[in-house]
């Protein structure tokens, strides 16, 4: 299964900007959020079929976000494991009138970062004793041709397309997951499809 | 090469096209299995933590009652000595700061909240109001004895922005903040802010330049120390971990 977004007609808030950068997903495509907070208020009291379900339901999206560059798919999986513990943990700060995705993705962009700076301070522990044979889960695995593209963007820019286009989160929704405000967004969304099309550029002229 | 001069609206909906055919990567039945049996093993009910609403009405009332316990005991011997227009400026500018940081420490501890102050600025905001509200309230006295009478100060306010920042702890840790810094800085800002009210009250140096260094500069140390403190604390449990 995919996740197709649409783009919103090119309508113009308040402030005078469009909203060029306000993805909507399909609500075929993109989980119901209604019934994402309905398994969560479950998950919440108890429920198990609820944890299964939403571990169904949104596993895929943060799965491609934890995806990032170089990493294979087995440590992607590593890091989704450990997104599903802290959300677990943290179930309880969830507040059913609040939406659903800003704060599992809000969560979870806390566990890369964390796992991040964990693979940063492994890596200049290291010392390197003999030349060994490369692990086989340390080959980044092969990405559509997009995706390789949006994992060369830097780490912040690229989590905000994710979100937004990959994933189908609103401008509020990807402000709300990383502490920041719409307008800072809509920023890092441009600067990156500058950078996208730069890429794209030099590509061509290749 | 064609493509190359379309313009950038084209260009970016090319990207948005592609984008949208982007795969979801496929989550195996193992491991789908092993997530949720690993989440139901320990599956309990939880009660959710309070609006954020309710959770400022909870910081704020703490605060009162810490404050008003704390000034019963060291007195009120600087506010006896204010007009009545300094002291409700005073009373005004300590209330918006209450309301103000107990609203970011409730957005801290919640993922996912719409924070429409970031933390930063509302110290920021709040400190440079305060710093203000004192040079436009308070006489711009000479600075007799200004390091031996403000010394004190700032080591009465730190003393009870320590026991200040640990309460404020105590009800925060059910959440779940997401940057320790911020948090540890939040917490530091509302309990400098406790030390803070405590001194515009017991004080009787309430001149502006005293005000602004000596009680201003309780907030900034709690800030301070509240971040280091947050991330030495996040640094060693990484590293227990590891």
């Amino acid at each position: 299964m995919g996740y197709p977004v649409c783009l919103a007609n090119d309508v113009t808030n308040g402030s005078g900007t469009g909203t060029r950068f306000e993805a909507v997903a399909p609500a075929a495509v993109r989980p119901n959020e209604d019934r994402l907070r309905d398994l969560m208020v479950r998950y919440q009291q108890g429920d198990a079929a609820a944890v299964e379900a939403l571990v169904a339901n949104l596993s895929p999206a943060l799965l491609r976000f934890c995806w990032g560059p170089g990493m294979s798919h087995h440590d992607a999986e590593d890091l989704l494991q450990d997104c599903w513990l802290r959300i677990h943990r943290a179930r309880h700060t969830y507040l059913p009138s609040e939406p659903l995705l800003p704060w599992i993705f809000a969560v979870a962009r806390h566990t890369r970062l964390d796992a991040y700076r964990r693979r940063r301070r492994l890596g200049s522990r290291e010392v390197l004793v003999a030349a060994g044979p490369e692990p086989p889960s340390a080959a980044p695995a092969p990405d559509s041709e997009v995706m390789d593209l949006v994992n060369r963007l830097p780490d912040g820019q690229r989590e905000v397309i994710v979100m937004l286009k990959v994933v189908g989160m609103s401008l509020e929704e990807v402000a709300r997951a990383t502490s920041s405000t719409a307008g800072a967004i809509k920023q890092k969304a441009h600067r990156a499809y500058a950078a996208l099309r730069q890429m794209l550029a030099a590509g061509h002229s290749g | 090469m064609a493509e190359l001069q379309l313009p950038d609206a084209k260009i970016d909906e090319k990207i948005d096209r592609l984008l949208e055919l982007v795969p979801a990567p496929e989550v195996s039945a193992d491991l789908h299995r092993r997530l949720s049996g690993s989440l139901a093993a320990s599956l309990q009910a939880v009660n959710p933590l309070p609006s954020a609403g309710v959770l400022v009405v909870q910081f704020g009332s703490i605060f009162l009652l810490f404050a008003a316990a704390l000034i019963a005991i060291l007195g009120v011997a600087g506010f006896r000595m204010l007009h009545t227009w300094q002291a409700l400026g005073i009373l005004v500018l300590l209330a918006v700061g209450v309301s103000l940081l107990s609203l970011a420490l409730a957005w801290q501890i919640r993922p996912g909240s719409l924070q429409k102050i970031p933390a930063a600025l509302s110290w920021a905001s709040f400190g440079v109001g305060f710093l203000s509200g004192a040079a436009l309230l308070f006489p711009w006295r000479g600075a007799k004895a200004f390091v031996s009478q403000g010394w004190p100060c700032l080591l009465t306010g730190s003393a009870v922005a320590i026991p200040g920042g640990i309460l404020f702890w105590l009800i925060a840790r059910r959440g779940v903040p997401l940057s320790a810094g911020t948090f540890g800085g939040t917490l530091g800002a509302i309990a400098g802010l406790l030390g803070l009210t405590v001194l515009q009250f017991r004080c009787i140096h309430q001149d502006a330049v005293h005000i602004m260094v000596w009680h201003g500069g309780v907030l900034a140390v709690s800030i301070a120390a509240g971040v280091l403190v947050a991330r030495m604390i996040e640094r060693t449990l990484r590293s227990n971990r590891l």
